[in-house]
């Protein structure tokens, strides 16, 4: 069977594919990709297509190919080289066996990923390949890969789904204001608008911490509310006043307030931003978001 | 049986889901009523939503993109005219080892001897309150209102699957690894979350849970 063996990972790299859904019921969130429009897009590289690519994390990841095999690249902007020879990042290649790929830190981006021509070899849990780390569950045997690890790639792949097009966008954050925002006074809603918050570097696929640099939360009274459902992309303020957001693999439920939510077509973008990126919230009206 | 009609409120939560909400705070007629909603959400699907998923006070409704809220919400606020039934439920013995750490603490808190405790614990069945927070991790309520005792100030590192919770009123069951603020009192072996079977929980928001004191 056609393989690769990871010889380099870091922390957080993690199979993936679009998502468990229909799971919150039972308590497990949807996982998938942080950035899904570059999974989609490396994908859409190749013309057969597994489900299941591989998500890296700043650090990059080495694998060899133990087969010939066809793969494509995409997420953020990184360096990538096959047997040490500089090659374009974003792009479809054809490896040879024994080629070795070294993917290292470039100029942006949290979150690349690999695609496969072929579906990875693990098994299905609750209807999907992606790992959800919060929990320990699905992907390679519940966990991130490390060096040594090897990969199987079995049955071909489907043809890759159209991309929707999507505009490019640099501008501000787009949000919704969230479930609790009348809990926030006047002034910290306007100011929550009007200020720029640093990434911090506590980011994962949980949660992205915020500094809130001119401390526009710290005095807010702690509420006590009822647990209630998260969405990915909720900015709940913790009872120190930290701002962060939820990501894909947030617990399914919780109970800190929630100022806003970040609209699902901008947090893709914000799941790249790097710590120390300055995050500046716009909130729109539902029909702009959709 | 009918119970009191509540009227709920619906909240967009992002652009990709709709929560409905019985109230704000924690009450039997909001979880019943959540409950009975959500019952109603599977047995008869709306166009457009992908997922329902009961909480405490409300339903999430997870929705395919470009879906129409304002069609959503007059299908939805029709539906949540109707008289609600209460949902059938099944019936779990649940059986509880009670030699948590916290065990001897929330006893004296309520000052009751641990065996006092127990029985008080024991002795009438608790309802499925949600699932959520984690994998099959479920709350039960509700305890008398004598029979109440806050969370903890401090969080625990991980408890193990099976640890036995309670606060707030409540009895939680631990399906997974966790960490937590509420009082340990016990375990069971009683096990809610398996990933080889589908559905991989058991319990269901609206069962009813009766618990036994095991050795």
């Amino acid at each position: 069977m056609t393989s690769i063996s990871i010889l380099r990972a870091g922390p957080l790299t993690t199979l993936q594919d679009a998502g468990r859904f229909g799971m919150l019921k039972h308590g497990i969130s949807s996982s998938g990709p942080m950035d899904c429009g570059a999974f989609a897009a490396a994908g859409a590289l190749l013309a057969s297509l597994g489900s299941t690519g591989i998500e890296f994390t700043r650090a990059g990841l080495g694998f060899r190919a133990e087969d010939a095999l066809r793969v494509a690249t995409g997420g953020g902007h990184f360096q990538l080289a096959v047997n040490g020879e500089a090659r374009a990042w974003g792009s479809e290649l054809q490896l040879r066996a024994g080629d070795v790929v070294d993917i290292t830190p470039g100029a942006a981006g949290n979150y690349g990923y690999l695609r496969f021509e072929r579906e990875i070899d693990v098994p299905l849990l609750l209807g999907s390949r992606s790992t959800n780390v919060a929990v320990g569950l699905g992907g390679f045997k519940g966990r991130a890969l490390r060096a040594g690890d090897q990969l199987a790639l079995a049955e071909a792949g489907s043809a890759a789904a159209a991309l929707r097009p999507t505009a490019p966008s640099d501008g501000p954050i787009r949000v919704l204001w969230g479930l609790h925002a009348d809990l926030f006074d006047a002034t910290a809603r306007q100011a929550f608008v009007n200020s720029r918050f640093p990434i911090s570097p506590s980011l994962d696929r949980m949660g992205v911490r915020l500094v809130d640099a001119a401390r526009i939360f710290l005095g807010q009274r702690r509420l006590t509310l009822v647990s209630d459902a998260i969405v990915p992309g909720d900015i709940q303020i913790l009872g120190d006043g930290t701002p962060i957001v939820l990501m894909r693999d947030h617990q399914p439920i919780g109970g800190y307030p929630r100022i806003a939510t970040i609209v699902s077509a901008d947090l893709d973008r914000f799941a790249q931003l790097r710590p120390g990126a300055e995050v500046h919230f716009r909130p729109v009206t539902l029909e702009h978001a959709q | 049986m009918s119970h009191r009609h509540l009227k709920p409120t619906l909240l967009p939560l992002g652009d990709q889901a709709l929560l409905i909400r019985y109230g704000d705070s924690l009450s039997d007629s909001a979880n019943l009523a959540a409950v009975a909603m959500a019952r109603r959400l599977e047995a008869r699907p709306l166009a457009g939503v992908s997922e329902v998923a009961p909480g405490l006070v409300s339903v999430l409704l997870t929705l395919s993109p470009g879906t129409d809220f304002s069609r959503l919400r007059g299908e939805l606020m029709m539906m949540a005219d109707h008289d609600e039934e209460a949902p059938t439920s099944t019936e779990w013995p649940v059986p509880i080892v009670f030699d948590g750490e916290d065990l001897g603490n929330v006893a004296a808190q309520l000052h009751l001897s641990e065996q006092e405790f127990i029985a008080r614990h024991n002795g009438v069945p608790l309802r499925v309150l949600a699932t959520g927070f984690a994998p099959g991790f479920v709350y039960c309520g509700f305890h008398d209102d004598d029979l109440v005792v806050p969370r903890r100030d401090a969080v625990r590192p991980l408890v193990s699957a099976g640890t036995v919770l309670f606060a707030a009123g409540q009895t939680a069951i631990a399906a997974t690894p966790i960490r937590t603020g509420w009082h340990v009192i016990g375990r069971t072996t009683f096990h809610n979350f398996d990933t080889a079977v589908d559905p991989p929980t058991r319990l269901r928001a609206g069962d009813r849970v009766l618990f036994s004191a095991a050795s």
